[in-house]
């Protein structure tokens, strides 16, 4: 196969979104085209995705080189098993909220360039979870910005406008971290492909004569403060529940799904493979009790927000942040195993969370509020809604035969395997009162008798079911996708399991982008320095150079460089 | 030279950010444009030689790190990358001659850098003035403290607690 074809799965999205600015008068159409996209790219990546189980190592990485340029010098596309999955859960979500908008967004704010605004979004994310180069993936990453930020002021009520400046402000600032953080490390390495900066640190770990460059660790923790940002980790997590609490409900179970597991892959990515490394082959300290505080406070602190709250969108915006904790937990441990349920319990996160919300859209539909004092007697109303609502919550909650038990199953096991065992018990005390606060929406909204002066606002229980269809219809479209993530767990976790393989081991991605020469000088040096102390340069001639460099007016004039050109390659 | 980067560099940094932190939204725009530039600033003051070519001996043995050309012409190389001399700041000294151009020829990747930066900042600036002009079109004010305490009860606060 041509693997040039994965470009594929950003250039669908972007070719619609333009496609749909011209159609932006012609309502039916401009569904249609989205609608297509969003199963192109679905599909698209359903077949990469089988296309890569049956093979191994390198092969395994499907690369794409952009207009030819070798990989250190262009721009390199990369679709792994991580990638893969998070793009087609990705599809997934965006064709549920998509679909349920249909029947919950105000047409006139519909006309609102919100179709392109979607595809655009869409291109943003997939762009970021294939891309293998930090400049492109800042890019990527203010493209899908752009996007939800207009997406979050579209309609431009007043109270979505006052909570925007303050997302766009946050992630203004975050972006300028990200750019700077991105021109440190061209400083560093001279290099900002992702497989190549993955080389270079194996290399020196696997040189003890080498120590990393002097603010590696620092570079690292401005990483971590962009990303956690983006992920809303434990201190960085305020901006969340405020912004989703007053975008229209398609749009917030789309943010609630795909934004911060955006922010979680790219720590996912980039920390296992360059950025947690200690430079002799651990993990480095700082970063990882970062991670590991982030992790405890983030799962824990935020489903105490979530018991607290008694907004059913409150209570859903919050526990995102609450289930980001889970995903760190497995980023924290760093084994292959850990990161894989990190990897299952993203996507199966962004399905179901992204459920709720729209449950959560029809709920509001019923009754004109989601105060669950003010709710009641939807059962009776609505069951259909109801059983839609209870088995995304139970997924949710992590309840054993649906798709949450297995996420975390694997994500506290390895825990306590590794000996993490303190994240392990918070994760089970964050599960237990998971469990409460959905039963909290379960017995409120959906079992308690009717509120005898009715809701808010008197609506037909028919009416509003035959009028919604098409949001029943992306419900349960993402509640099966969550049953099948259930159900079938055993297939997605040995595709799963291989993405955490490769996360640990990084020789697969970097001989797929840089050949198979690449990491050939770190595994001699691993092997060398694991037999006896051999002299390094041994074998090969080698040449030395003393260079004079007046223009950095720097104190220290001259260098000595040792190479061995046998060992320079392209 | 990086002397004088690095201050100015701080100096921006120290303006914007006391602009972000005004009760005007306007301050603040200009803040956010400030930051972008301060950024960029940044990225021209690192991209001079990379650390780890001077770190240690070994680091030339990395296959993606670019020589200048006067050492060795390496034809394994793309033919497009072997005139870039990374190891000097892209800005050209007064009184330098240009004899070799071939010689001065600076790596070009920081400007590609800021140059997508300083698009992609001129993006999000004009969003963030359609935000004003709308704003102050719907509530005939700018200052924090007055949009902070619009009618609607809001529980955690405008923008002026962020």
């Amino acid at each position: 196969m041509n693997t040039d074809l994965i470009i594929l799965l950003c250039v669908i999205p972007l070719a619609a979104g333009v496609l749909n600015v011209f159609l932006i008068n012609q309502r039916a159409a401009s569904r249609c085209v989205s609608i297509a996209s969003f199963v192109a790219v679905l599909a698209l990546s359903m077949y990469f995705l089988l296309y890569t189980a049956p093979l191994t190592g390198a092969d395994s990485v499907l690369v794409s080189q952009m207009g030819g340029w070798k990989a250190p010098f262009g721009i390199t596309m990369v679709f792994d098993s991580l990638s893969g999955l998070l793009i087609a859960a990705a599809a997934t979500v965006a064709l549920g909220s998509y679909i349920h908008s249909f029947s919950t967004l105000d047409p006139a704010v519909e006309r609102r360039y919100y179709h392109p605004l979607m595809q655009m979004l869409l291109f943003g994310v997939n762009m970021s979870f294939l891309t293998g180069d930090l400049f492109n993936l800042f890019v990527a990453f203010e493209v899908m910005l752009m996007s939800s930020y207009s997406l979050l002021v579209i309609g431009t009520g007043m109270k979505q406008m006052r909570q925007a400046y303050k997302y766009v402000l946050l992630n203004v600032l975050a972006s300028t971290i990200f750019l700077m953080a991105a021109g440190m490390v061209y400083g560093m390495f001279g290099t900002l492909n992702i497989a190549d900066l993955a080389r270079i640190v194996a290399e020196i770990e696997a040189d003890p004569a080498r120590s990393l460059p002097t603010g590696f660790t620092a570079l690292a923790v401005m990483f971590l403060l962009v990303f956690g940002l983006k992920g809303a980790f434990f201190p960085l997590w305020f901006w969340l529940p405020d912004t989703y609490y007053t975008i229209p409900i398609a749009v917030a179970g789309l943010f609630g799904g795909l934004l911060t597991k955006v922010g979680v892959y790219t720590v996912a990515r980039l920390f296992p493979l360059i950025f947690a490394s200690d430079g002799a082959g651990g993990i480095s300290l700082t970063i990882q009790v970062i991670l590991v505080v982030a992790a405890a406070f983030t799962m824990f602190l935020a489903v105490l927000g979530a018991v607290s709250q008694h907004e059913v969108r409150r209570i859903l915006s919050i526990h995102v942040i609450s289930q980001v904790g889970y995903m760190v937990f497995g980023i924290a441990v760093m084994s292959g195993n850990a990161l894989a349920g990190c990897a299952f319990y993203m996507i199966q996160h962004m399905v179901v969370k992204c459920a709720l919300f729209l449950c959560c859209g029809v709920m509001e539909k019923h009754a004109g509020t989601d105060d669950l004092d003010k709710l009641g007697g939807l059962l009776k109303r609505d069951w259909k809604l109801g059983v839609l609502f209870f088995i995304a919550a139970m997924s949710l909650v992590g309840l054993p035969p649906l798709s949450g038990f297995f996420g975390k199953m694997v994500i506290i096991r390895s825990g306590f395997g590794e000996g993490y065992w303190y994240l392990g018990v918070v994760g089970l005390v964050t599960g237990a009162l998971t469990l409460l606060s959905m039963l909290k929406i379960w017995s409120y909204g959906y079992c308690n008798p009717t509120p005898k002066d009715g809701y808010p606002v008197q609506t037909e229980p028919k009416a509003v079911i035959a009028g919604n269809r098409p949001a029943y219809f992306g419900i349960a479209m993402l509640v099966l996708a969550a049953l099948f993530l259930g159900f079938g767990a055993e297939p997605v976790y040995t595709v799963a399991f291989k993405a955490g393989e490769q996360l640990e081991n990084p020789k697969a991605y970097i001989t797929a982008v840089l050949g198979d020469e690449a990491y050939a000088t770190a595994e001699s040096l691993a092997a060398e320095h694991a037999e006896i102390q051999v002299d390094s340069v041994q074998g090969s001639p080698a040449t030395t150079d003393v260079r004079t460099d007046e223009r950095a007016g720097s104190p220290v004039l001259a260098e000595v460089a040792t190479h061995a050109p046998a060992e320079v390659s392209p | 030279m990086t002397m004088v980067l690095a201050i100015c560099v701080a100096v921006t940094f120290g303006v914007s950010i006391y602009l972000m932190l005004g009760r005007e939204l306007k301050g603040i725009a200009m803040g956010v444009f400030l930051l972008g530039h301060a950024a960029n600033l940044s990225i021209i003051a690192m991209s001079g030689s990379p650390i780890l070519h001077t770190h240690g001996a070994e680091a030339s043995r990395a296959p993606a790190t670019l020589e200048p050309i006067s050492e060795h012409l390496d034809e394994q190389r793309h033919p497009l990358m072997t005139g870039v001399n990374i190891k000097q700041p892209p800005v050209l000294e007064h009184h330098e001659p240009m004899t070799d151009p071939l010689a001065t020829i600076v790596d070009p990747l920081p400007q590609a850098l800021i140059l997508t930066a300083i698009v992609i900042s001129f993006g999000v600036m004009a969003f963030l003035l359609t935000l004003l002009v709308v704003t102050s079109r719907r509530t005939h004010t700018l200052a924090i403290a007055e949009l902070a305490q619009e009618p609607a009860p809001e529980p955690d606060g405008g923008p002026a607690q962020a």
